[in-house]
């Protein structure tokens, strides 16, 4: 368990802090360990975050397609769903998804841009391209 | 400029932790398994309808703040507790608290968490940790996932205290403003076991409790004809997650549990809670083989003789142990 080194997180920072860990071992004894996560665990963590990136990924490769908006690349990097994004902007879920559509994202005022660019944290300018 | 003399320790579990943590600063000394214990923490729920990262939720502890409540409410300690609409008006409440010297619990969501290891910083809406200080906009933090204290700046306290989503927070915070000189923990033990064992057998509701986890292992049958291998090994893998990583201390509450009953054999001298503590440990090691086996599917090396159907095997028989153990703890007195 006292394994500082990540073979299985992709991502370097990963699996740094040490936690504190209950077990029970044959004896009948509850132990408390501080130590760092097993290898079942750090699989398990870094599937979650396989599937988060190859979100990201097809949103990126769809927003250049033209097939969506870039709001559906932003909602995917900051791993919202539309509900969570309609909760946050203040619009409703029908009218998000809306803005889904590149046509409809064209036509959008500054005002509704700029709740879109306050709730992903970034500027408005940067909200009509993805890197 | 405020920093509390307040003893930050680690602990498995954030709430029960924070709870024992704040009970401490008021010299009053209880174990984070005994918070957890009384405060009925344990509990199991498959919500299917409820999508949290893309996965069904399942939830291996009560509603969030329910553990403070319940514990503050049976062990007679006076406590507050607000919500707000308005996150400066929050922010303000927070600041006169502090100053007049109470540590304060948040519930927050972890994704714009600063400090937070990045591997966790996934929308989380349940965590809780401390605040113990302030100055100049700057909060002093216990956060009971990390070794040390911390600091977090004002703006990214007040984005954390609102995060939106599944169990917003509404910038939830609760603090204890008075302790009793003298807790008798005995009905308080009884109290939370009788709780816990009518959450688990008592709700005549087929997702919660001993029936969610049965429920659970029916719906995983079909997993991977309904939904494709890759969803499928997604989905156990939400289970695991919530079993092994946000804060449990490893098989879902369950090592915490036990090492409940242990402590309250010894309070309560009763010898046959100490005999359930262990089949209790034995019940956890069997999740914990369940998620070690579970993760083996997760990264696509299960062999084809454990399958999902001897998975939800596994399911099955840890659920028909817990009804066991609950049916004679119910039995309390």
């Amino acid at each position: 368990m006292d394994d500082p080194t990540n073979p299985v997180y992709k991502d370097q920072r990963h699996g740094k802090s040490r936690e504190l860990l209950y077990s029970y071992d044959e004896n009948g004894k509850f132990k408390k360990t501080v130590g760092f996560h097993g290898e079942p665990d750090r699989v398990i963590l870094q599937q979650a975050w396989d599937v988060f990136n190859d979100r990201i990924e097809n949103a990126r490769q769809k927003v250049i397609i033209g097939k969506v908006s870039p709001i559906v690349y932003y909602m995917e990097k900051n791993l919202m769903d539309p509900l969570s994004l309609s909760m946050l902007t203040g619009i409703s879920i029908w009218r998000v998804k809306l803005h889904f559509k590149p046509f409809m994202f064209k036509r959008l005022n500054r005002k509704i841009l700029q709740k879109y660019a306050d709730a992903f944290n970034i500027g408005v300018n940067k909200l009509t391209k993805v890197e | 400029m405020i920093k509390l003399d307040y003893e930050h320790r680690q602990a498995g579990h954030c709430e029960s932790g924070v709870t024992s943590n704040l009970l401490n600063y008021y010299k009053y000394k209880i174990s984070e398994p005994m918070v957890f214990g009384i405060g009925a923490g344990l509990f199991f729920s498959y919500l299917p309808f409820m999508k949290m990262q893309h996965a069904p939720t399942t939830s291996f502890r009560v509603w969030p703040g329910m553990v403070f409540d319940m514990t503050t409410k049976v062990l007679g300690v006076k406590a507050e507790i607000h919500r707000f609409r308005n996150p400066k008006e929050s922010m303000d409440k927070l600041n006169e608290v502090l100053d007049k010297g109470f540590p304060v619990g948040l519930q927050v969501g972890t994704f714009h968490l600063p400090f937070f290891p990045p591997e966790y910083r996934m929308h989380y809406n349940m965590h809780n940790m401390v605040v113990y200080g302030h100055d100049n906009g700057t909060y002093f933090i216990s956060d009971t996932l990390m070794e040390n204290p911390v600091e977090i700046s004002y703006n990214d306290l007040m984005r954390v205290r609102f995060a939106k989503g599944t169990f917003a927070p509404q910038g939830r915070m609760y603090y204890p403003t008075y302790v009793p000189s003298y807790i008798d923990l005995k009905p308080a033990i009884i109290k939370g076991i009788n709780k816990t064992a009518n959450n688990m057998i008592g709700i005549p509701f087929p997702l919660v409790g001993v029936k969610g986890i049965r429920y659970l292992s029916k719906r995983m049958r079909k997993w991977e004809k309904n939904l494709g291998p890759e969803k499928a090994s997604y989905y156990l893998g939400q289970v695991l997650r919530m079993e092994e990583e946000v804060g449990t201390a490893g098989a879902g509450f369950r090592f915490i549990y036990g090492a409940f009953l242990d402590e309250a054999s010894r309070v309560l001298n009763q010898d046959w809670l100490k005999e359930m503590s262990l089949e209790m440990g034995e019940n956890a090691n069997k999740w914990r083989d369940f998620s070690y086996l579970g993760s083996r599917h997760c990264k696509k090396r299960g062999k084809p003789e454990q399958s999902y159907d001897y998975l939800a095997d596994m399911l099955l028989e840890c659920a028909d142990r817990e009804e066991k153990i609950f049916r004679k703890l119910a039995k309390i007195k």
